[in-house]
């Protein structure tokens, strides 16, 4: 029977039991959107399209967020050597997090958006209506206080405790999470102002803050998974978040070439971001690299998948995928199209699904009190990274393929050009594949979550410190 | 001792090196014959580089590696500075 | 390796001399990177950034050779040449500075770092003069592509000589108490690449922005 190192890091089963619900919800309503895609007036006017999308986009940071937080619950008193700062804070502010955010999926799904709006002080303070922040205002409000809240948890424990590079890049990470996600409540009346401070929360989460909390967790868990030196990870780690940093922030610029800012944004952020793939680059390398010089072989192979798959597939979502479209003159073209779709799902998925899910994979055993999952569960688990990846990339060549016969058809044109319906007529055969793409990763996802039932074969060794489950 | 007399002779090759392209700045050879005056600033930039890639930055008695990374950088920047030059027709 | 250092400080070849140096050529010891792995990295992905700013540059100059000729025009080529000379004193410096260090001498090695930072100092002196200096209206980073370009390729300059100098001062300041002349010279060694590389983007970036048209 495999203990945890510390009691209280048992928290986070709540918190990535929390994820793994929401994540199935996004996907059930991802599908339900790629399915509207082909068939407009599907599920409407009870959910519209753009319900739909507001649902599965909140419904993915929302899963995304817990999974950190779970992530850190978990990670923060092994790294700190000592008890987390208070289990009773964290479990409330689970509840608080997951109710305030099933309230305002409901409030979405149940109420006209313009109701909820007066409803919930947006004439007070206005921050509804834009993209990923559709929230009323208590919500986000909520999501501050939970979010400060967590902070100072974990925050008290490694003070209290020992600090590590991988704790001290988590905690920046998450501390800049939550500081600019206040830039939320800054709403101008100037439509370019507004756009520039959107992109603060959302650029600097993603290809920022998130970046430092990503690499964090997957030093921690080759750290785990592999035996080699800490010190050899901690030096990958550091110079990754540079890396990351040096490139990203000045690589907001890319969002800034055609939203009303100043010209020279176009060649600050075509040079910068254009470097922004060097260090998904580099975590690939890392990942490979810590996994060939292994002193152990780690009986959940299962998880090491994840998080070598993790590395790699981050690369192919932001590093590749993000590079074809982030300088200047491509931009142009493929601004708000289909290949900015493509690059957004793949890295989502590569990079954070995969981190969080990583993670998951890694502890939930122990959490259970074993060192790893029956054989026959990672089997079925190992078969679920291949067809929730193998969808995912049908799904992205397809929205690929869409968004260069979009680009083709609506944008390059000097005259004659294709309107937007129309070509979207064009797109039906891309959608279609993408729909394919998109149940076979709601498959996928399913039997992750069915591994987790799995139990061991009758002739099945006990698997390291194995209780038959 | 024989290092550091290596060191000074390079310098002083630098600054000489640095005191020709500004010459051929000054004197306007550039703006009325082009290529050659142009091939030679550059030579004089791949030169100066590699004198202080090799000698200041030591990479003489460094691991491969390390060297061809500066002084292919070296090549390839001039490079595409002068194949870009050479595309517009200039 | 270690041996070998050890032995470089005590002025011998690691190998034991076997004919005087005049008839054979001298053994020599293993490849090694001066500075640390870490500052390497993050001068190859400087340079990265600097290349590609510099090919920018070379592109955008063929596309708009009026402008680039006329903005080119009002800048000092002869404060740019002084800027160079002074940034090759100061790698001249720094690297006997950094020889000084490993051979023992304290004093000789501070002042070789601490001069590389004044030469540092000066370069910024000179630029701020040089950006006070070009004609008003025109000091907009937003004025045309060739000023964009221009304040972009030498403000990160700028950025990176002001980093590079603070470095080296400190470590002028900390050399003092011999901490690095007993052998191991491995932080100003470190420091010392980063000013080299910053020498080294100017010496293209001088004849790119100043003398090419």
């Amino acid at each position: 029977m495999t203990t945890l190192k510390y009691s209280s890091q048992a928290v986070s089963r709540l918190y990535f039991l929390g994820a793994m619900g929401l994540f199935l919800g996004q996907i059930l309503f991802g599908v339900a959107l790629g399915l509207q895609y082909l068939v407009g007036d599907l599920l409407f006017p009870a959910i519209p399209f753009n319900i739909a999308r507001m649902v599965h986009t909140n419904l993915l940071i929302v899963w995304l967020l817990m999974g950190f937080m779970g992530a850190a619950y978990y990670m923060i008193p092994e790294e700190a050597e000592t008890e987390l700062y208070s289990p009773k804070l964290a479990v409330i502010l689970f509840w608080t997090f997951l109710g305030a955010g099933a309230l305002t999926i409901l409030g979405y799904l149940l109420v006209p958006y313009a109701t909820l709006a007066a409803a919930t002080g947006n004439d007070w303070l206005a921050t509804m209506g834009r993209e990923f922040l559709e929230q009323p205002l208590p919500t986000k409000v909520g999501i501050v206080i939970v979010c400060l809240g967590f902070m100072f948890n974990i925050s008290m424990t490694v003070l209290k405790g020992r600090k590590t590079a991988i704790s001290m890049v988590l905690l920046l990470g998450l501390w800049g999470l939550t500081l600019l996600f206040l830039f939320s409540f800054v709403n101008p009346s100037n439509l370019v102002r507004d756009k520039m401070y959107w992109w603060f929360v959302v650029h600097l989460w993603v290809e920022g803050t998130w970046e430092l909390i990503l690499g964090a967790i997957l030093a921690y868990l080759l750290v785990k998974t592999t035996g080699v030196d800490r010190e050899v990870i901690d030096k990958w780690l550091y110079l990754i978040v540079t890396f990351a940093l040096v490139t990203g922030i000045l690589g907001t610029g890319h969002h800034f070439y055609f939203i009303g800012l100043p010209g020279y944004w176009q060649w600050i952020g075509s040079v910068f971001s254009a470097l922004e793939p060097i260090p998904f680059f580099m975590m690939t390398l890392f990942a490979f690299n810590m996994v060939q010089r292994r002193k152990r072989e780690h009986p959940n192979q299962a998880a090491v998948l994840w998080t070598v798959g993790c590395a790699v597939m981050g690369f192919l979502g932001a590093g590749l995928w993000g590079f074809i479209h982030t300088l200047s003159p491509v931009n142009y073209y493929t601004h708000g199209s289909q290949i900015t779709a493509a690059h957004g799902h793949l890295a989502f998925y590569g990079a954070y699904v995969m981190v969080v899910i990583a993670m998951i994979s890694y502890a939930m055993p122990i959490l259970r009190g074993r060192e790893c999952n029956p054989r026959r569960a990672q089997s079925v688990e190992m078969w679920s990274f291949w067809v929730m990846t193998i969808g995912m990339a049908v799904m992205v060549l397809a929205l690929t393929g869409a968004g260069i016969l979009q680009v083709w058809l609506q944008r390059i044109p000097t005259e004659g050009a294709m309107g937007f319906m129309q070509t979207q007529d064009q797109l039906r055969f891309f959608y279609w594949v993408r729909l394919g793409g998109g149940v076979a990763f709601l498959i996928g996802l399913l039997m992750w979550l069915g591994s987790f039932f799995v139990t061991a074969g009758e002739d099945e060794e006990p698997v390291g410190a194995l209780a038959r489950a | 001792m024989k290092k550091l007399q290596r060191l000074d002779l390079v310098g002083l090759g630098l600054l000489l090196a640095t005191a020709l392209t500004w010459a051929v700045g000054e004197s306007g050879w550039l703006r009325s014959a082009g290529s050659a005056s142009a091939t030679l600033i550059l030579v004089l930039a791949l030169v100066k580089g590699a004198g202080i890639a090799l000698d200041f930055m030591e990479l003489r008695e460094a691991p491969q590696l390390w060297r061809w990374f500066v002084l292919g950088w070296l090549v390839a920047v001039v490079g595409l500075i002068a194949a870009v030059r050479v595309l517009a027709g200039g | 390796m270690a041996t070998a250092r050890a032995a470089q400080q005590h002025g011998r070849l690691p190998f034991p001399k076997m004919n005087p140096p005049s008839s054979l050529p001298a053994a020599s010891p293993a490849p090694e990177l001066r500075g640390d792995l870490a500052m390497w990295l993050l001068i190859g992905i400087e340079m990265l950034t600097f290349g590609l700013m510099f090919v920018v540059f070379a592109v955008a100059r063929t596309r708009e050779p009026a402008v680039f000729a006329a903005g080119q025009a009002v800048l000092d080529l002869s404060a740019g040449a002084l800027n160079t000379a002074v940034l090759l004193a100061g790698s001249w410096a720094v690297a006997r500075g950094v020889h000084a260090l490993r051979a023992g001498h304290t004093r000789g090695g501070a002042a070789g770092l601490a001069g590389g930072a004044l030469c540092g100092l000066f370069f910024l002196g000179s630029k701020a003069l040089e950006y006070a200096g070009l004609p008003g209206g025109e000091q907009d980073l937003s004025e045309n592509t060739f000023f964009l370009l221009y304040f972009m390729l030498t403000g990160f300059h700028v950025m990176h000589v002001l980093a590079a100098l603070l470095m080296l001062a400190t470590l002028a300041w900390l050399a003092r108490d011999g901490r690095w002349s007993r052998g191991d010279a491995h932080a100003p060694e470190t420091v010392a690449a980063f000013w080299h590389m910053v020498d080294l983007m100017w010496i293209v970036l001088f004849p790119l922005v100043y003398v090419l048209r």
